[in-house]
């Protein structure tokens, strides 16, 4: 009996001391994550000029010229509607693809599963700076050979044919194609966990797969699809190395495209520069702060069944 | 949805998302950003030429940094380099050089038309590829000195001729909080070439150098050493600040305006830095101060030099015609007609006034420019010899580590000695790599 009250004496101090290091540590990442942010939102506000010479005090003049400037010379009207496509676009086309086959792979048997399944993974392992040169090939080579074919039994009379490549179809393709290998992976780990028997008693109630898919396997994947979407979003939002080779019209280009515009070799205009990364940064903030429990939730469904 | 309904489907959307055009369509690809001094002028300039030639439809893509590069590398891969290409004349732009994956300008725009240029951009020796790949915009001169005249003469003292003046400055100039040369050395690549190529042009020599590339000398023979060795002086001497190694490219300027120090050393773009702003109408050295405050100067006599007054520089980039072009077709003509229009007197008077680079058109004048431009053009017609920018005569695997090198001096990390070393070592290795 004695010894309770002599362990919460000597641990008390310790606990205190404890959470005191912990906010610490938490209040200082926070800081490091928060700082940042909020330096870029207050110098988007002061011209260059006034940036050079003042780079941390707030402005003297508060200007929201950088964001005019940016808006008009960014084209971002036009940028956000197609950032909007490839990001939402991309991300259903990655779910429903990816869950589709992950339940093949894990509930449909066959010998070939292990060699498809294990080709389609190996793309985890490659890097989208290998990817460039060769998507670039592939989606020039493949407009001219389609083009040469449809000339050629006379369905089409056109210059230059673009299916895939400076074309929105092609770029949600290959935004698609590049995230199946880690959507794959995720999908059908967490489909095998999903027990036979429900997929049996559908097969006797008479659904077929495509049924079973639709009505039970998607209903059921929910929390890896949201983790799906939450992996996926902010990349393809932010994507740049892979569009920038595959457009070249200004009309189909991305957000980050636009921003990039702000950044130059020899000379930057910080003001518009930041105003035009603050623009870039709100949908992706709007984001997080409207889905965030189920960005938790997602994230730890993932953790666990992933 | 069954077989026929899909390949329905499929053909709808493919011809959708065809495009055809009766006009001649010309693919260029830019090098511009949008902080560019001008932006918006230089697209007026491109939407100019596509109101006075309707029959000409550009296909415009803007890129600058790395992503022009990559860029670039993918469509060279793919063989489909774009109708009308920015490009350098030589360094990042070899391929196009070394495949002729470009026309001849030469015979493309005539005598003619290019007797309206300087001879020294027209000089093929000066392009990778031995023959006019790119018509030079400008010939680049990475050293510059810009000098605060007002405040030398605030504290009596005189525009430097030596490096023994301009040392003796520095106690004074300190003593007043003054920074006596400033230099953006926190990017690695100023210090090679705004200042260390036209130490080297002065101290060793351009023949020196395409000995090295031959594997005739070495750069850890004395007088490469020596060079580096200036530098490791000039550091020592209080004439640069070790801090200036802290001080990035986006910072520089302000502070040469705000009267931070007494001397800036740049290339001579950086001067559009200074100039006022179309947009906002806001200068960081006002016009009037332009003119009476500052003056350009070449680095002053190094001890020792054997090339006294060189000053490093490089042809300037320009416009390419893609060799994948028929000869003799509307297409060809369309893309010599754009790139005459770009190099035109018009829109070379229109970029002059911009500040963006000192034509290389012999013909162009202004009456609106502010006073830096001319300036430069005199600081120009002062300098009687020019050196090899480095990273324009050497290759990237050799003079990154020169760069980086430099910057150790800098900081009292190495030893010139020892960035000599490194140095030879990558030159070995390049020279391994590209021996016949």
């Amino acid at each position: 009996m004695e010894s309770v009250p002599r362990r919460i004496k000597t641990v008390r101090p310790m606990a205190a001391a404890g959470k005191i290091l912990a906010y610490a540590a938490l209040g200082l990442f926070t800081l490091v994550t928060v700082y940042p942010l909020a330096w870029l939102f207050i110098n988007s506000f002061k011209t260059t000029n006034e940036f050079q010479m003042n780079m941390l005090g707030l402005p003297v003049d508060w200007t929201v010229d950088n964001y005019v400037g940016a808006w008009k010379i960014g084209e971002f009207d036009r940028l956000i509607g197609n950032s909007l496509l490839y990001t939402i676009g991309a991300t259903i086309g990655i779910t429903v693809f990816s869950l589709q086959a992950g339940f093949a792979f894990a509930k449909i048997k066959s010998k070939a599963t292990p060699l498809i399944y294990g080709s389609l993974i190996l793309g985890i392992l490659l890097t989208i700076q290998s990817l460039m040169v060769p998507l670039f090939l592939e989606v020039t080579i493949l407009d001219k050979l389609l083009g040469d074919l449809l000339r050629s039994i006379g369905l089409y009379g056109g210059r230059e044919f673009k299916l895939f490549h400076n074309t929105r179809f092609g770029v949600l393709l290959i935004y698609i194609g590049s995230a199946l290998p880690v959507g794959i992976y995720l999908s059908t780990a967490f489909i095998k966990g999903i027990p036979d028997a429900i997929i049996e008693a559908a097969q006797i109630d008479g659904a077929g797969y495509y049924r079973i898919f639709w009505s039970i396997i998607l209903r059921m994947s929910a929390p890896i699809a949201v983790t799906m979407c939450i992996l996926n979003i902010p990349g393809l939002w932010n994507e740049f190395a892979l569009i920038n080779i595959l457009v070249s019209d200004a009309g189909l280009k991305s957000l980050p495209l636009g921003i990039f515009k702000f950044s130059g070799s020899l000379s930057s205009d910080y003001g518009k520069q930041f105003a035009a990364l603050v623009i870039g940064m709100f949908p992706m903030l709007a984001f997080y702060v409207a889905f965030r429990k189920q960005i938790t939730a997602g994230v730890a469904a993932g953790a666990m069944k992933g | 949805m069954n077989k026929k309904t899909f390949f329905t489907l499929l053909f709808a959307v493919v011809f959708s998302l065809c495009a055809y055009s009766q006009k001649t369509t010309l693919t260029v690809l830019d090098y511009i950003d949008a902080t560019a001094p001008g932006y918006a002028e230089v697209q007026s300039v491109w939407q100019r030429f596509m109101v006075d030639n309707p029959d000409i439809e550009i296909v415009k893509e803007d890129l600058s940094n790395e992503p022009f590069h990559q860029k670039l590398a993918a469509y060279v891969a793919a063989g489909t380099v774009p109708d009308v290409v920015y490009m350098y004349p030589s360094g990042r732009s070899t391929i196009l050089h070394d495949q002729k994956l470009v026309k001849d300008l030469e015979p493309l725009l005539g005598k003619e038309y290019l007797s309206a240029f300087i001879p020294a951009v027209l000089d093929t020796a000066g392009q990778k590829g031995g023959y006019l790949a790119e018509l030079p915009q400008s010939i680049c001169y990475s050293t510059v000195v810009y000098v605060n005249t007002k405040l030398l003469s605030d504290l009596r003292l005189k525009v430097p001729k030596t490096y023994k003046e301009l040392r003796a400055m520095v106690p004074r100039l300190k003593a007043k909080g003054i920074r006596p040369v400033l230099m953006a050395n926190k990017d690695d690549w100023v210090m090679q070439s705004c200042l260390f190529s036209t130490i080297v042009g002065r101290m060793v020599g351009d023949d020196w150098i395409d000995r090295a590339l031959a594997g005739k000398v070495k750069f850890t023979d004395k007088e490469f050493v020596k060079a580096l060795e200036f530098v490791q002086t000039m550091y020592k001497d209080g004439v640069l600040g070790r801090d200036t190694i802290q001080i990035s490219y986006g910072e520089a300027p302000a502070l040469f305006a705000a009267g931070k120090a007494a001397f800036f050393i740049d290339g001579d773009w950086r001067q559009n830095s200074f100039l006022t702003d179309p947009k906002s109408g806001v200068a960081l050295i006002d016009p009037a101060k332009q003119e009476t405050d500052f003056q350009f100067i070449n680095f002053p006599a190094i001890p020792g030099e054997k090339n006294p007054g060189a000053v490093s520089a490089i042809l300037g980039c320009g416009y390419g015609i893609s060799a994948s072009i028929p000869a003799g077709s509307a297409k060809e003509k369309a893309a010599v007609r754009l790139v005459k229009y770009l190099y035109s007197r018009e829109v070379q008077t229109t970029i002059l006034e911009l500040g963006r680079y000192i034509t290389s058109r012999k013909d162009v004048t202004s009456d609106a420019l502010e006073p830096f431009i001319p300036k430069m053009k005199a600081y120009y017609a002062s300098t009687s010899k020019t050196c090899y920018v480095l990273d324009g005569a050497l290759d990237t695997s050799v003079y990154t580590p020169l760069n980086l090198g430099l910057q150790e001096i800098g900081l009292g990390t190495k030893t010139p000695e020892q960035v000599a070393r490194t140095v030879q070592d990558a030159l070995d290795l390049w020279l391994a790599a590209h021996k016949k």
